[in-house]
């Protein structure tokens, strides 16, 4: 016997990421997805994001991860929670993960929520998971061919932070390059020049962070 | 390696959709994949076969039709067929674009096992 169907496959996920996104509204926080290869320095990023931001306005993180509590230990002293998701093999957060740790988190007194999701450039940006915002970090060591080489993650980013700039001077990267894939894949999104070592840039970031929060607001309200 | 999130979706939303029919055994899966999706069909083909041992799918063959990407640009309302990933609109070179068509994944029909059947080996 044949069955017609005409049924979205990634349907429960994004029902599930829909769900999260309404419970996040509710608490007036805006959420972050953090999507980057391994070692673009996300987690470094935070360390130095959420002490800038202050006891003023309130930063939890979760983390994904294969394997190891590390991430999470780095920025649990400069939060009010920091939750680790071990996806064992996979090699993405998924809407379900995210659900299962905002049930254990603390919402009310939040500002920001930042969703640390696993190091990879292919598979993160297919998973919507409820954030308000996705930002995609491409480090100067990491080569200035990757928003050619991995366009879906860039064409999917609210903001695009360019990290580790402290390096351009001593590695042959050429923004130019960034830029002219990106006028070809997204033109929405800002480029952020950053350093998390030195701090420059941190302060757009923020801007930026703050912006976006404030409009998220304002749109749900 | 995202195409075992999406294969165990598809035998989950199969499974219920046969059992919802009342029917048997299900013989072939037949779905949609949007360009944009980024999905391996051979990736998705071993998945398959893997989240569907030992079900009622196990051994069904897994059809996969590509749906080629559409976007309409926003500015001089072209419409094209991007590339995988690069949106920018032939006509006026800019990249602001919205997607009609290759970003999703639906299913679209299962062949399986009749009830007067479902009990046959």
């Amino acid at each position: 016997m044949r069955i017609e169907v005409v049924e979205n496959v990634l349907k429960a996920n994004d029902a599930v990421a829909a769900a999260n996104r309404r419970l996040l509204e509710r608490y007036g926080l805006l959420a972050v997805n953090l999507m980057s290869s391994p070692g673009s320095g996300k987690t470094t990023l935070l360390e130095r994001t959420i002490p800038m931001l202050g006891p003023a306005e309130p930063c939890s993180v979760m983390v994904g991860d294969l394997q190891t509590t590390r991430d999470a230990e780095r920025v649990g002293p400069y939060t009010v929670q920091a939750t680790q998701i071990n996806t064992g093999t996979g090699c993405h957060l998924s809407a379900t993960q995210v659900a299962e740790a905002l049930g254990r988190m603390e919402l009310e007194r939040l500002a920001y929520l930042f969703i640390e999701n696993v190091g990879n450039m292919v598979c993160p940006a297919e998973f919507d998971l409820g954030e308000h915002a996705r930002a995609v970090l491409l480090s100067v060591p990491e080569g200035d061919d990757k928003v050619a080489k991995y366009p879906t993650l860039f064409q999917k980013a609210d903001v695009i932070l360019l990290t580790k700039v402290d390096l351009l001077g001593v590695l042959d990267f050429h923004i130019d390059r960034v830029r002219e894939d990106l006028a070809r894949v997204n033109t929405r999104a800002p480029l952020l020049r950053v350093s998390s070592r030195t701090g420059e840039g941190l302060g757009d970031w923020l801007d930026w962070l703050r912006r976006t929060r404030a409009a998220a607001a304002g749109a749900g309200a | 390696m995202h195409e075992m999130a999406i294969a165990s979706q598809i035998v989950e939303q199969s499974l219920r959709i046969a059992a919802e029919h009342g029917a048997g055994r299900i013989l072939e899966v037949e779905i949609e994949v949007g360009a944009m999706r980024g999905v391996v069909p051979e990736a998705l083909q071993m998945a398959f076969t893997v989240c569907s041992e030992g079900t009622a799918a196990e051994g069904a063959r897994l059809h996969i039709a590509t749906v080629a990407a559409r976007a309409r640009c926003k500015l001089c309302g072209r419409e094209f067929e991007p590339q995988y990933g690069f949106f920018v609109c032939p006509a006026c070179d800019r990249a602001d674009v919205e997607l009609l068509a290759g970003q999703d994944i639906l299913l679209k029909g299962l062949e399986c096992r009749s009830p007067q059947e479902a009990d046959r080996p």
